[in-house]
């Protein structure tokens, strides 16, 4: 009872956060409900026991995805504007949803309802051993794969958002390494009266 | 209903989609929402598949929420960067006016 109690709790404030973060109309307000949605899903994982999952989203979400959309929202300069809300244009495709969600709803309630609990499971491991058994075994590919998917976007980024400023002195080292001491010095005799010459 | 079962987080991932969708639709300005929009789509697909790995003890479905995660930061990685060059370029984000390369 108490986790029924805690799963509508959470759900309903995931379901409020996600529709202040379209209604806002302010671009820090809609990042910051953002992480609260964020917040209440990975308690919501945690709530069901899939604590590796709740915690990775909320370090992966909330510690960087989140602060680098405020980050962005904070470097640019947006203007508050409200939603080009055209209410009779959308009104057949809201229709269509609101189908679906209710054909879903009764067909998940009065025709299948589902057997599995939470308490008939006998776990052996936590779920973070469990999870490491098949990632860096039978998803090792996948795994290296996702990190070359990271790389690369992060090389993407760079690329994208770097300005090359032809104005700036830069280190040459190509014509460091290929100077001689030759180039440089030069050992010169002075003989008594005459002073240096310039060449 | 006194138990938690499966249907619950069905039902909810189901809802959040749609908030989701609806706020790719509804909102026709400002383009971070539109980024912040498919962060909640996946957010939902996250739920989805956590929540049916959970309730059907198999330990897949909260792999693949990992690996659904790390795309989900490489995407809002390459499309902010996008969006600080196109504020660069334009000085605006309102994406009534990005069909200009047509002209």
């Amino acid at each position: 009872m108490f986790l029924v109690g805690s799963f509508f709790l959470f759900a309903a404030f995931l379901i409020t956060t996600c529709i202040f973060v379209i209604f806002s109309k302010n671009p820090v307000n809609s990042v910051l409900f953002l992480v609260l949605a964020f917040l209440n899903s990975t308690f919501l994982f945690i709530l069901i026991g899939a604590e590796f999952v709740g915690i990775i989203l909320a370090i992966v979400y909330i510690g960087a995805v989140a602060i680098l959309f405020l980050f962005v929202v904070m470097m640019l300069d947006i203007q508050i504007t409200t939603l080009m809300f055209n209410i009779k244009r959308y009104i057949p495709l809201a229709l269509l949803f609101a189908g679906i969600i209710l054909a879903e709803i009764i067909y998940l309630t009065v025709f299948k309802t589902s057997k599995e609990n939470l308490d008939t499971f006998i776990r052996s491991k936590n779920n973070t051993e469990q999870i490491g058994d098949v990632l860096y075994t039978e998803y090792f590919i996948d795994f290296q794969l996702s990190g070359i998917v990271l790389l690369l976007a992060m090389i993407g980024a760079i690329v994208l958002t770097h300005v090359y400023r032809p104005t700036i002195k830069r280190q040459n080292i190509e014509s460091q390494n290929s100077t001689t001491a030759q180039d440089r010095v030069k050992l010169v005799k002075i003989n008594s009266g005459e002073g240096i010459k310039d060449d | 209903m006194t138990s938690l079962t499966y249907n619950h987080f069905f039902i909810l991932s189901l809802i959040v989609f749609i908030i989701g969708c609806f706020g790719l639709f509804l909102n026709r300005r400002n383009m971070i929402l539109i980024l912040m929009c498919i962060e909640i789509i996946l957010l939902a697909a996250n739920i989805n598949f956590v929540s049916a790995s959970v309730f059907l003890n198999d330990i897949n479905g909260q792999v693949f929420s990992i690996f659904i995660l790390t795309i989900a930061a490489a995407e809002a990685a390459i499309g902010l960067a996008i969006l600080v060059i196109y504020f660069r370029n334009k000085g605006e984000i309102d994406i009534t006016q990005i069909n200009q390369l047509k002209d």
